[in-house]
């Protein structure tokens, strides 16, 4: 099991009032699986990332990734963790934009203390895995959305981590392009990784083979991507989830 | 990962933010620049001045005191020196007979007028009246020729000894001795030329004719108060000798037990301590000032940075999402507060070395500069950068990851 999250809670102090943007989820994902966490705006899906992704810990709970308990974790080690273990793929890319995309795809090796000359090769064989080895020595701005993209996959892929953990990766891109986004994690997925992508896109969520539905911050479907994808889950959004936005 | 790698990745990326913003970077630097510059200005003069007047001072013998009606320094009252009696021949008689610690003991008479040689001019030269034991109480030498004899004095002999200034100007090629100069219009023969000296507080010593006592009398104002020039034998026993000489100079000028003393007792030690008294105010005021310059420009490093740090929020948190640690982050904000500090450093310090460089070239003023106080001024401005950069380099660490990738 390389993720197991047993009765997390994330609480939230908004303005004094207390907001449970989970509550007291438990899932388990295995090595090599590529699952998609769906949900409406406010279903907590984006704090279920944070979480995973470790850039934010629980409130209650536990968090075993790859067999080790990160809920606990200090803020230096979740540092090392994140960058071990986990490869980011953002909405809005987040690429430096005064770097060269070559220089993106390095940086996680960068903190990783990779030595020059190993983290250039790394960062060569990244791009060409998502077929941009023509466009590394261009800076994001000179690149179109698609390209981003695929630069900012060729980032989470150069460490090597466990986990690809995807955030509305076709959100801001059409959808020809979005397509070819889905087709690579596809690939990836077919060459082994492990994916988490979250979503509120149904159409998205579909093509994976597992999804997981969060409404108010609790699991309320867990299976194939198709038959999740498009159950048609009403549960009215809480006031308190919405408060704290997704 | 280590310290190296977050040293070396935050030098680069630091490199890479001033590259990116030049403009700001240079206005920047202008504030530390400037108090750097002042800082070092005040460091090249004075150091230049406290080196030509430590050896300046060592030219005037320490071994010597002067007995004068006023002292050498006089601080704001003059008013209580009026009227005193003149120093005499009596008074120097007395000196010589009762002081136990003086070795020689002579009268000077001082003036400066021009001397004239094949119709040549110097002016401000000064004369000197005084006696054979002068070159104890003076600590200049004879290179050639002789000095001045008693048998001079007692004749009031026509005769000079000349200061190497007088004789480089009249006798570039050819001996003085033997010559006759015109001193003050009277005609005098050169007999001996004394040793370099140097000069003391800008004024050289060496500019300088040396007549028998008796001679300068006749010639010059002759009812002035005398100096009374003392050697004292052990440097060690200055003290002692000073309290004996004020009591028998009390007594000798019969001065009344409840006045205070009538004279003073020079000794160039005192131009030491009013020298220092006075630079001592200059320096604390310039190095206030410069102080202050860095200060206001260590705030506006501080300033830029949290600008900085706030236009970056996004890549610091894409930085810490890809593993980048606290301490990373803050080694790369202090880091670049460093190097704007330091370059601004280097700016200043090149302006402070012309300006010092300025300052001795127009002025009476010395400036030379250590090779430590380049180092220093650099090092002091990154200094300063880097103690106005941590906090900013701390707010930018402290920033939640999630919240700094939801910037706009």
């Amino acid at each position: 099991m390389l993720i197991e999250l047993k009765d997390i809670h994330r609480e939230y102090n908004v303005g004094g009032e207390l907001v449970r943007a989970l509550d007291g989820v438990s899932i388990g994902i295995e090595r090599g699986e590529w699952v998609a966490i769906i949900g409406q705006s406010g279903s907590g899906k984006s704090t279920l990332m944070n979480v995973i992704g470790c850039l934010d810990t629980p409130t209650r709970g536990e968090y075993l990734l790859n067999g080790k308990d990160v809920a606990r974790m200090s803020d230096d080690e979740l540092a090392f963790i994140r960058n071990k273990e986990i490869g980011f793929i953002f909405q809005n890319f987040q690429l430096l934009p005064r770097e060269t995309s070559l220089a993106n795809v390095e940086l996680p090796l960068v903190y990783r203390g990779v030595s020059a000359k190993d983290r250039r090769a790394k960062a060569i064989e990244a791009m060409q895995k998502v077929k941009l080895e023509h466009r590394m020595t261009h800076k994001p701005t000179e690149l179109s959305g698609g390209q981003r993209q695929r630069v900012a996959i060729a980032r989470a892929l150069a460490g090597d981590p466990s986990l690809l953990l995807a955030d509305e990766p076709t959100g801001n891109l059409d959808s020809n392009t979005g397509e070819e986004i889905v087709r690579l994690f596809a690939e990836l997925h077919k060459a082994g990784h492990t994916i988490v992508l979250v979503t509120h896109e149904p159409k998205l969520a579909a093509r994976c083979p597992r999804a997981i539905r969060l409404s108010d911050g609790k699991v309320v479907g867990d299976g194939p991507g198709a038959q999740i994808a498009f159950q048609d889950h009403q549960a009215p959004v809480s006031q308190a989830a919405e408060a704290h936005g997704s | 990962m280590s310290l190296k790698v977050d040293l070396l990745e935050g030098s680069r990326i630091a490199l890479r933010s001033l590259a990116n913003h030049r403009l700001r970077t240079v206005l920047t630097t202008v504030g530390v620049g400037i108090g750097v510059a002042t800082l070092l200005a005040i460091l090249g003069i004075t150091q230049g001045m406290d080196t030509s007047f430590q050896a300046q001072l060592a030219s005037l013998g320490s071994n010597s005191v002067y007995v004068s009606k006023h002292p050498w320094v006089q601080m704001g009252n003059w008013w209580e020196f009026r009227g005193r009696k003149r120093l005499t021949l009596e008074h120097l008689e007395a000196v010589r007979l009762q002081c136990t610690y003086c070795g020689a003991v002579v009268p000077v008479l001082d003036e400066n007028d021009d001397v004239e040689f094949m119709g040549r001019s110097l002016s401000f030269v000064s004369i000197t009246g005084s006696t054979s034991e002068y070159l104890e109480v003076s600590g200049f030498e004879i290179t050639r020729g002789r000095f001045l004899t008693e048998a001079d004095n007692e004749s009031r002999r026509l005769v000079a000894v000349i200061g190497t200034d007088v004789a480089d100007t009249f006798f570039p090629d050819i001996d003085p001795v033997g010559n006759t100069i015109r001193v003050g219009g009277k005609p005098m023969t050169v007999i001996g030329v004394l040793s370099r000296k140097g000069k003391i507080l800008d004024q050289s010593q060496d500019l300088t004719v040396i007549i028998p006592f008796n001679t300068f009398k006749s010639f010059f104002k002759g009812n002035q108060s005398i100096d009374i020039g003392i050697q004292i034998k052990n440097a060690d026993e200055m003290e002692r000798a000073e309290d004996q000489l004020v009591g028998i100079l009390r007594r000798a000028r019969q001065t009344p037990p409840d006045k205070p003393d009538d004279f003073a007792i020079n000794k160039p030690e005192q131009l030491a301590s009013t020298y220092e008294q006075l630079t001592g105010a200059l320096y604390g005021v310039a190095l206030g000032i410069g102080f202050i310059t860095l200060l206001v420009g260590g705030i506006g490093i501080m300033n830029i940075m949290l600008v900085s740090v706030r236009e970056r929020t996004r890549e610091i948190g894409i930085r810490r999402a890809l593993g980048a640690k606290k301490r990373t982050i803050i080694t790369q904000f202090v880091l670049e507060a460093t190097l704007v500090s330091a370059v601004g450093g280097a700016m200043g310090t090149l302006v402070g070395l012309g300006g010092a460089k300025v300052v001795s070239l127009v002025t009476p003023l010395a400036a030379t500069v250590r090779p430590m106080t380049i180092v220093f001024g650099i090092g002091f401005a990154a200094l300063v950068g880097l103690v106005f950069g941590i906090w900013p380099a701390a707010r930018a660490a402290n920033l939640d990851p999630v919240e700094a990738l939801r910037d706009e």
